[in-house]
């Protein structure tokens, strides 16, 4: 729908139109008079986008997404009775949710890995806090509640109904306390998301591909005026929808929008490399904020520490240093030193990389860590294709990465001393029993460096994932999830903890949307 | 006399309405008579290839007991069919489609002097089709790639004429170039075979996420990573 002409005389919309509030967004309803145009940004003027006559399609709920949140969505809001249909932007699903490095918090799971492995112990509590405390106190306890709350149930849903398998493997990771990190058998996302589709599908779920959200239409800014429907493009075609329940937003974050990215935090430099998939933009949180959404915490932006240097991508190779930490892997620099505890939160970390101003850095581990972190087929993988360095003695292999071999072999006694005394005077580091030190080989390298990884702000949203407007309140027909929405994690997410927030949340929306009285 | 004028007129212009609204006069002019390939061919046998039985000259359809038309939509080569077209059309040829087919812009498309409509398509529809053909016709894309081995627009559309918003389906390439495995099999690369382009790790994809009939075809893969890959129908030939 083009916007008509800043003169709304004799061009189809008559005062009489406007004062039936068949005008959308972009003017005032009740008066006559002419408003802010949200839909024409850089017309000064007012101008006016009409509510759709006729709409093209109808459907009870209407998912922005296939990512994790959005599939979860579905998969509840079908489970709930209603006719649902996924919009899918991108040529395939899954969206940053099939490619990532599947790694899922939980303070236990229906095989008890935690008891069963002999890692100690863990509680919802204990989550929550280490998830408050690693965004800083900037997130909002009664979200957190729902994800850690969350995050079991929904495991064990993906297990049960999904056949997702897990591997027996379970790590603790930068900035949490307990061993809580879940791998899938994949080593990626797909193996959520694939359970995730079927579980929705099943249940009558539609995922429509190749079509693009343009516009959320609402009536104005009143905040008894829910979502009406939605405008896409697909292929040629422009097409209204009309929603009878519910509208959720599972669009993900903007890892990509290079514009938004600096517009909300100038520190993100264009030299980032970014693990995102391409459809990663921040459309969708401007077409919400152009109805009356609220948003936050947009500065807030998180850079992976050990995507793969010079790509940025994520690759499998790239998952080790990440789950590493809880078995002793080690990180040093070009100069074989240490330069930040590898317990530490992933901005920690990312910041001490970039402030040694030598890229890349890399981890450290041995063989017997491997089983512990992944596969041997997986490192020799990584190996043949050139991501993973693996020497004999720690000599070799500081002359493999092109470090001095004296200042290594020095780094590493030093720090396999603290593990056996369980203090670290350099950085700190808490050391557990299941730690292993690195004095037997084969010794593996992986490079690494910061790349541009989640965005934690978003779209505000109350703990039953219904999004909030600028006044504070609840916009009626519309929910949101996911990497979308802001406030869950903070200044900085753990990591492991989006899935289970995605997941948590779009149950949370979709099972909220199915019970929405349905309206014509 | 005056007065008989207006009412002649209101007349005169209530016979010729049916040809404004339909909008080409040309088109209606040339309609129905006996246009057959002799009305360009007057010796018709000079343009048949040698040893080709005679033909019966007096319309359009008469190669069609022996040659079968694009109608069916069957997913297999119609070498005549899109010689025919090819050697009609721009750019070898100068003709328009309405030269040979039928066309009531939102009603019928057939064969001029045969029974059947394959699509009601407007004057937007012809258009775009007209562009769509062109491409077919002399691109450097997979459209142009397949013409080439006697694949027209029902091959992969399926009966009738394609709509602007059809899209073609797997199963529908899978009939020539499938099965699925025996692709990736094809296509698995001897170094790292998990770089395989038809066994992504996203899934059961679409052919035409990479594969673009009317336009540039790009390995998805490559949004992402720095593969050496390529693909055909990759760019845009220098006609």
């Amino acid at each position: 729908m083009k916007p008509e002409k800043e003169s709304m005389e004799g061009n189809g919309v008559s005062r009489r139109s406007v004062l039936k509030g068949a005008v959308a967004m972009g003017a005032v309803a009740v008066g006559g008079g002419l408003a802010l145009n949200m839909s024409a940004p850089d017309r000064a003027e007012a101008a006016v986008k009409k509510l759709p006559s006729n709409w093209d399609e109808t459907w009870d709920v209407v998912v922005i997404g296939s990512g994790f949140a959005g599939l979860a969505a579905a998969a509840e809001a079908a489970g709930g009775g209603a006719k649902v249909i996924i919009l899918e932007k991108m040529p395939t699903y899954g969206g940053n949710s099939i490619i990532n490095g599947g790694e899922y918090n939980s303070w236990d799971d229906q095989l008890h890995l935690r008891e069963k492995l002999q890692l100690g112990e863990d509680s919802v509590e204990l989550h929550k806090n280490d998830t408050l405390k690693g965004g800083d106190f900037y997130s909002f306890p009664e979200l957190v509640e729902v994800f850690v709350n969350g995050a079991t149930p929904a495991l064990n849903w993906m297990i049960e109904e999904g056949g997702c398998k897990l591997r027996n493997i379970l790590n603790r990771t930068g900035g949490h306390s307990a061993y809580r990190t879940h791998t899938n058998v994949e080593g990626v996302g797909r193996g959520y998301t694939e359970p995730l589709k079927k579980i929705a599908e099943s249940r009558g779920a539609k995922i429509r591909l190749n079509t693009k959200l343009t516009w959320i239409w609402r009536r104005d800014a009143d905040s008894q005026s829910p979502i009406e429907g939605v405008e896409v493009v697909t292929g040629r075609k422009t097409v209204n929808i009309r929603i009878g329940k519910a509208l959720i937003m599972a669009s993900g974050g903007f890892g990509r929008d290079k514009k938004m990215l600096r517009e909300y935090n100038p520190g993100i430099l264009d030299e980032y490399n970014c693990t995102n998939h391409p459809g990663a933009t921040g459309e969708t949180i401007r077409m919400a904020q152009a109805i009356g959404a609220d948003s936050l915490q947009l500065a807030f932006i998180q850079l992976y520490p050990y995507a793969a240097p010079d790509t940025g991508i994520l690759d499998v190779p790239a998952i080790y240093p990440f789950r590493g930490p809880g078995y002793g892997i080690v990180y040093v620099n070009k100069l074989g030193k240490r330069f930040v505890n590898e317990m530490e939160r992933r901005d920690v970390v990312s910041m001490a990389q970039i402030k040694t101003k030598m890229k890349p850095t890399y981890s450290l581990f041995c063989e017997a860590m491997i089983p512990k972190m992944g596969t041997k087929e997986e490192v020799e993988k990584g190996i043949a294709k050139g991501r993973f360095v693996k020497a004999d003695t720690m000599t070799e292999l500081a002359q493999k990465l092109g470090i001095p071999a004296d200042s290594l072999g020095e780094t590493i006694r030093n720090h396999n001393r603290y593990m056996a005394e369980g203090k670290d005077p350099e950085f700190g580091r808490q050391f557990t029993k299941v730690m292993i030190p690195l004095t037997e080989g084969p010794f593996y390298a992986v490079a690494q460096w910061p790349a541009v990884h989640h965005t934690m702000g978003g779209l505000r949203i109350n703990k039953d994932a219904q999004v909030i407007d600028i006044w504070g309140k609840v916009i009626p027909c519309f929910y949101a999830a996911g990497e979308v929405t802001g406030g869950v994690h903070g200044a900085n997410r753990l990591g492991g903890n989006a899935i289970p927030d995605a997941i948590a949340f779009g149950r949370m929306a979709g099972t909220n949307a199915a019970k929405e009285k349905r309206r014509t | 006399m005056k007065k008989l004028l207006f009412p002649a007129f209101l007349i005169a212009s209530l016979f010729f309405l049916p040809y404004i609204l339909v909008g080409d006069l040309s088109v209606e002019a040339a309609k129905p008579e006996a246009v057959s390939c002799k009305t360009c061919h007057a010796d018709l046998a000079s343009v048949l290839p040698k040893g080709h039985p005679p033909v019966a000259e007096n319309s359009l359809a008469s190669c069609m007991p022996c040659h079968p038309s694009d109608f069916e939509g069957r997913a297999e080569k119609n070498l005549f069919a899109t010689r025919m077209h090819m050697a009609h059309l721009p750019p070898r040829g100068s003709l328009d489609c309405t030269a040979c087919h039928e066309w009531m812009p939102g009603k019928s498309f057939g064969l001029i002097g045969r029974e059947g409509s394959w699509g009601a398509p407007d004057a937007k529809d012809m258009d775009f089709l007209r562009t769509i053909f062109k491409s077919w016709a002399g691109s450097g894309y997979m459209d142009h790639l397949h013409a080439a081995a006697g694949i027209g627009c029902t091959q992969c559309h399926g009966k009738g004429l394609p709509r602007a918003d059809d899209t073609v389906e797997n199963d529908r390439c899978l009939v020539c170039h499938g099965p699925m495995d025996r692709l990736a099999q094809k296509t698995e690369p001897k170094e790292f075979k998990d770089r395989n382009p038809h066994k992504s790790h996203l899934g059961d994809i679409a052919c035409t996420v990479c594969h673009k009939g009317h336009a540039e075809s790009k390995v998805y893969c490559l949004e992402c990573h720095k593969f050496d890959m390529k693909i055909m129908g990759a760019v845009e030939a220098k006609k």
